[in-house]
């Protein structure tokens, strides 16, 4: 019998924009309420600057203003904890201590948060993860399990494609939590489209080519989204019709704060592309953004000329 | 034919070099031992590194450049891969350091520490039999153990005196002497030196305040980077308590854990709880884990020392404030970089202290 009062909320920040469909349509199929914080604004950006540890990072500020904005309707927050889900591969700390970060800043009672422990991929873990969601909202395991299968296929099924064009393109390559919040890296990509560059983001490539580009960077890098990262850098290095390369990174991003340079020496400087490292942070001037950006699209078209 | 002396070298970490020089030289491996941290060291590191890696990475670089310009060719590190940047440590290294000079890394993966550190050995030093090689990694943790308990002996006692100079340097000496002893010399040392700090004390009957000190590895282990925090504790007459100590972590990192009768992760999650559920990489739950049961214990006060932008050390953050208001308990965060200037840091633990003694005397 699922609990009458039950109303789940999803932060849309971090990990929402790689599973954030899963999870939705988990909650929607099993018939529980549930709300999207939405996208982020300055009000989002200002109070988790103001909840969260001065020195963390700028994805981790906004997930704690997301949260805080779904407290007031929402009986549940959905806080998931994912350390590892490929073998060799680690989340970074601040994705393992999300659920405990949470739970400290806002001082919720652990039932306020419905945080499955996704450690190991196995299908036991996976079950785990899914019976300790159904505890939370008072769900049964059978059509928790049902909902999840559901989600899971509708989830596999959205498979990423490029929409492939003839017009110039520009790769930007950054953690999926930044690309795809318009509050971060809106500037960049509207920029971008109103030149008629066309924008290739990591997102559009399967998941898969991108681990198996990133193989030749094993077993140096570590980090599951990294690789990810470093894994796109390589694929796109090697496309002929990719005219250049932003990397976008946040300030305070430990893994990012290594793994750039390591691109960069490994990767950027070894391809004849032009490429600009860009680093955002909560003073969200756009002028100084847009100006670089600006200025790399000169860069990139005078070497189209010669 | 003579294959080439490698020159071996190491960063610096407190009193780490004493025993691994001391294993090295016995086991007939030429070193190139890093001159002590300076400021000229974090200037160089941090010209090589990275803008926003955590200062450890800085320091370690410069130590190897300084070693590098001396002719050492061969690097020493410890790794593991894992939630905190440590792992990721020498693969960007390795770049910088290949602009300078072609040199060769060794990694001692602190996943399986004595495995590793056992081959490094074998490799380095060739001629070397395996008996003597496990007596000398035995004799490394004897004396970093012996060198741990003199200086939990220097906080407790010195806290407890009018004259704490005089314990430091009685440490100091006790140090010294220790660097060139041999297997069966060194607990006497270490005796002696407890019992001559035990006697400037006095009886002792009095309890100062006392404090805990937590926080990332490194910076509770260099003296030069965490600006001698815990000698200024006790001048100021409280004790400093630690938990984390290099011969201890050593230890149950090489022999206790390649037997299987040690796991770090297990023996802090319990402690930790409620306020960190998981473990968070680095020293992360053991830093929440050790603040906690000291709350409980009665403690004076938290100081929560890390490196700028430590990954775990900011998500244990979090738990530690709501630790100290729950406790009521006064929390210094210090958090360093490489502009951290001495002033700045002495200034706040004067204040810390006072308010501390302000506290205990109303009670």
């Amino acid at each position: 019998m699922i609990d009458v009062h039950v109303h789940v909320g999803i932060p849309q920040a971090m990990l929402y924009h790689e599973f954030g469909s899963l999870w939705a349509d988990f909650f929607r199929y099993a018939d529980i309420p549930v709300s999207i914080s939405g996208e982020t604004n300055k009000q989002i950006l200002d109070r988790g600057t103001l909840l969260g540890v001065d020195e963390s990072c700028l994805p981790l500020k906004v997930y704690l203003g997301h949260v805080e904005s779904l407290l007031s309707e929402c009986t549940h927050i959905f806080v998931p904890r994912v350390v590892q889900y490929h073998r060799n591969f680690h989340f970074c700390a601040k994705f393992a201590g999300l659920p405990d970060v949470v739970r400290n800043t806002f001082r919720l009672s652990p039932e306020q948060i419905i945080s499955p422990n996704v450690e190991y991929k196995s299908s036991v873990n996976q079950l785990q993860s899914l019976y300790t969601t159904c505890q939370a909202i008072g769900l049964s395991a059978v059509p928790g399990y049902l909902a999840y299968r559901r989600a899971l296929k509708s989830w596999r099924a959205d498979v990423p494609g490029d929409s492939g064009s003839s017009t110039p393109k520009i790769a930007v390559i950054g953690h999926s939590y930044l690309l795809k919040d318009n509050f971060f890296c809106g500037n960049i990509m509207n920029f971008l489209a109103s030149r008629g560059i066309h924008v290739i983001t990591p997102n559009h490539v399967a998941s898969k080519v991108l681990y198996d580009e990133a193989k030749v960077f094993e077993p140096d890098i570590y980090w599951q989204l990294s690789a990810k990262i470093a894994g796109a850098a390589h694929y796109f290095c090697r496309q002929h019709d990719i005219e250049g390369i932003i990397m976008v990174s946040s300030f305070g991003c430990g893994p990012d704060s290594l793994v750039n340079e390591y691109v960069e020496h490994h990767v950027l400087k070894k391809s004849d592309k032009p490429y600009i490292i860009i680093n955002i942070d909560e003073h969200m001037g756009s002028a100084g953004l847009i100006t670089r950006v600006e200025a790399f699209w000169d860069l990139v078209k005078w070497r189209q000329k010669s | 034919m003579e294959a080439e002396i490698l020159k071996v070298t190491y960063p610096h970490m407190g009193y780490l070099n004493i025993p691994v020089l001391n294993m090295l030289n016995n086991l007939g491996v030429e070193v190139i031992e890093a001159p002590p941290i300076s400021k000229k060291t974090i200037e160089l590191g941090s010209l090589y590194s990275p803008e926003g890696v955590c200062l450890p990475y800085k320091i370690n670089m410069g130590n190897f450049i300084e070693s590098i310009d001396q002719g050492a060719d061969t690097l020493v590190s410890v790794c593991g891969a894992g939630k905190c940047r440590l792992g990721f440590y020498n693969a960007v290294q390795k770049i910088h350091l290949a602009e300078k000079r072609q040199v060769q890394f060794y990694m001692l993966d602190t996943n399986h520490l004595f495995s590793d550190l056992y081959r490094f050995l074998r490799t380095v030093a060739p001629r070397a039999s395996r008996l003597v090689i496990l007596k000398n990694i035995a004799m490394g943790i004897k004396l970093l153990k012996a060198l741990d308990a003199m200086n939990e002996a220097k906080n407790f006692y010195g806290a407890r005196t009018n004259s704490p100079e005089q314990i430091i340097d009685i440490l100091r000496c006790g140090t010294q002497e220790l660097a060139n002893s041999t297997y069966t010399k060194i607990n006497f040392i270490r005796d002696f030196t407890i019992s001559s700090i035990g006697a400037i004390c006095g009886n002792g009957q009095c309890r100062p305040p006392r404090v805990v000190l937590i926080g990332e590895f490194y910076l509770l282990l260099e003296p030069y980077v965490n600006h001698s925090i815990e000698d200024l504790l006790i001048k100021q007459g409280i004790e400093v308590k630690k938990f984390v100590y290099t011969g201890n972590w050593v230890y149950s990192n090489t022999l206790l854990q390649a037997l299987g009768l040690y796991s770090e992760e297990k023996a802090y999650l319990d402690q930790a709880k409620p306020y960190l559920n998981y473990h968070v990489g680095g020293d992360g739950l053991k830093s929440v884990g050790s603040a906690l049961r000291c709350a409980r214990d009665g403690y004076d006060g938290i100081i929560h020392i890390y490196p700028f932008g430590c990954m775990p050390e900011v998500v244990a953050q979090s738990a530690l404030k709501n630790i100290a208001s729950d406790y009521n308990l006064p929390l210094l965060t210090l958090s360093i970089d490489e502009h951290s200037s001495d002033v700045g840091i002495i200034t706040r633990i004067e204040a810390f202290a006072d308010c501390i003694k302000r506290k205990t005397y109303q009670h």
